[in-house]
């Protein structure tokens, strides 16, 4: 994870202490999932572009040529 | 006969139908489906990415069945208009069953199909474990009507699920080391992130991915529920848009943070059983060859190994049974025996499961049906159960009576291991107990045996220390 990251989880970890605890009852639980995705898309989305122009810059620099295979393993 | 397969009515698009198959442990799987269902799949069986998962096998093979098929004719007189074929596969098991690195891959897979699905215009609708099934140690997407096309500005609707059902059953036993084996059996449908964030406290709350998928998905739906509660109307959220991007996005982050979640193999009584047993080479080879012998001789096509610890005799039986289920209630056993499968498997046939004897999965659900018990989904040809007996007497106090009854339920043959009083291991189970079974002996345990079973051959083992039964039903 990046630092930014890092520092959104932790602003999001502290703010878990100021709400109480309700049960669900009319309200779809998977309703705040909408917002959660968009939050969290758009976080993941930064990571990935800077990801990706980090990569590239290395395989630069690196001056490496060879097109790596997609990995398509279910392992680590 | 047709039957309805009883945990197959959540989508009201599709209903999975079996018809028993005589032989082997298979049953021929047919799913009924609606129009709107039906024309998502001609379009989707043409599409590169769905075809080539169904080579990689990841996704279960699946044909439209003709209009003159003998089964399809009487499934469409359900009210279905037109009828599916999978391919059927040879047990199904669920995640509560699943040892952290089956549940892990699972996980996995489901990510690689929703990625290649998402790239290519389609989507999952759902995210659950009971659609995955494994083939030995390659897990199989079978819930073919959760691909559909890909809306405009469409979230990953099934996240939630996904994090429910998977992401926190992993992180809570590679973050906090609890068992998630019973919260699965419980919480069918997934944790809920506010019951989620319970178990995270203290500095466990920063542990990779919990804010982000536990806490912060615990603090939105706490604030719409304390927004919309009562009589307050609640907010129509479904025409936000998320970018393809950012789902894509998100789906190559959570990759990433269930490729990072991991767990050590513990040293227990069993995960390291195969180095620590009792016997000396030459007695377990004999122990090995009576097996060997059984399995050579009756060909089971589907083993039980119950007590299978690291899966020495699975091995043995997977030679040449078509099926081989190795039980042990030794999470780390099964997860052990599931790397080395993974790695090493010859005829990746074998699955296994983590299984409590004293306490198997039942038929729970919706109304006591939705999921079935572990008796009712395997129909084993042979039962191994070799150095268990002492385990169910003594450390689960369940009389001999009640097990070989239990056994005999399955109709089949078995190999079974008596481990007498004088053997050092009862020594050590009995000492310090108060209760002291005296009914625990090698004549009761033969009597009980022959009320119920045929005995065919016997071998002593450590110089009487154990006997070896292969004995078949009455």
């Amino acid at each position: 994870m990046n630092k930014s990251n890092n520092l959104a989880t932790l602003v999001l970890a502290l703010s878990l202490f100021l709400y109480p605890t309700f049960a669900h009852a009319y309200v779809d639980p998977g309703s705040g999932s909408i917002i959660v995705t968009t939050i969290l898309g758009f976080l993941a989305a930064i990571a990935y572009t800077f990801r990706k122009y980090f990569y590239k810059l290395r395989k630069f620099l690196k001056m490496e040529k060879t097109k790596k295979e997609e990995n398509r393993s279910l392992d680590d | 006969m047709i039957n309805v397969n009883s945990g197959s009515f959540r989508d009201p698009n599709s209903c999975v139908y079996s018809i028993e198959s005589k032989e082997g442990c298979k049953s021929d799987i047919y799913r009924g489906i609606s129009q709107e269902m039906l024309k998502n799949f001609k379009k989707l069986e043409t599409e590169a990415f769905y075809k080539r998962l169904v080579d990689e096998k990841r996704v279960v093979e699946t044909k439209l069945c003709d209009a003159d098929d003998k089964a399809a004719k009487s499934i469409v007189k359900n009210g279905w208009d037109g009828v599916l074929r999978h391919e059927a596969l040879p047990l199904i098991s669920y995640s509560y069953e699943w040892p952290f690195a089956m549940l892990k891959r699972a996980a996995l897979l489901h990510l690689r199909i929703l990625t290649d699905a998402l790239e290519a215009g389609w989507t999952i609708k759902d995210s659950t474990p009971f659609n995955i099934q494994f083939n030995g140690t390659a897990p199989i997407f079978i819930d073919i009507p959760s691909f559909v096309p890909l809306g405009e500005g469409e979230p990953w609707t099934a996240y939630r699920q996904f994090c429910c059902c998977f992401l926190t059953p992993l992180m809570i036993r590679s973050h906090l080391g609890i068992d998630h084996l019973p919260l699965s059996r419980s919480y069918l449908d997934g944790l809920p992130p506010i019951e989620a964030s319970k178990y995270f406290r203290g500095f466990s709350r920063f542990k990779r991915g919990v804010a982000k998928h536990i806490l912060l998905p615990a603090i939105v739906e706490k604030r719409i529920e304390a927004k919309e509660r009562d009589s307050t109307p609640a907010k129509d959220r479904s025409k936000q848009k998320v970018s393809k991007q950012f789902v894509l996005a998100l789906v190559d982050s959570m990759t990433r943070l269930v490729k990072s979640l991991s767990v050590d193999v513990q040293h227990t009584d069993w995960s390291e059983y195969d180095k620590t047993h009792t016997y000396i080479d030459e007695e377990l080879q004999e122990k090995k060859d009576f097996v060997e012998s059984f399995i050579q001789t009756e060909k089971p096509a589907c083993v039980i190994d119950i007590g299978c610890n690291t899966g020495t005799f699975s091995n043995i039986a997977a030679r040449s049974a078509d099926l081989v289920i190795a039980a042990d209630g030794d999470h780390d056993a099964i997860q052990k025996l599931f790397l080395n499968e993974s790695k090493n498997s010859k005829f990746n046939n074998i699955i296994p499961l983590v299984i409590n004897l004293a306490n198997t999965s039942p038929n729970q659900g919706w109304a006591g049906k939705e999921r079935s018990s572990f008796e009712s989904r395997v129909k084993p040809n042979g039962i191994l159960v070799l150095a268990l007996i002492h385990h169910i007497r003594i450390s689960s106090n369940i009389p001999m009576a009640l097990f070989l009854d239990w056994l005999s339920l399955f109709n089949c043959d078995i190999v079974i291991e008596f481990v007498d009083r004088h053997d050092e291991m009862v020594i050590k189970l009995l000492q310090n107990k108060s209760e002291q079974y005296l009914d625990y002996n090698r004549g009761n345990f033969e009597t009980e045996l022959r009320k119920r079973f045929k005995l065919v051959t016997e071998k002593q083992l450590k110089g009487g220390k154990r006997v070896i039964y292969h004995a078949e039903p009455n």
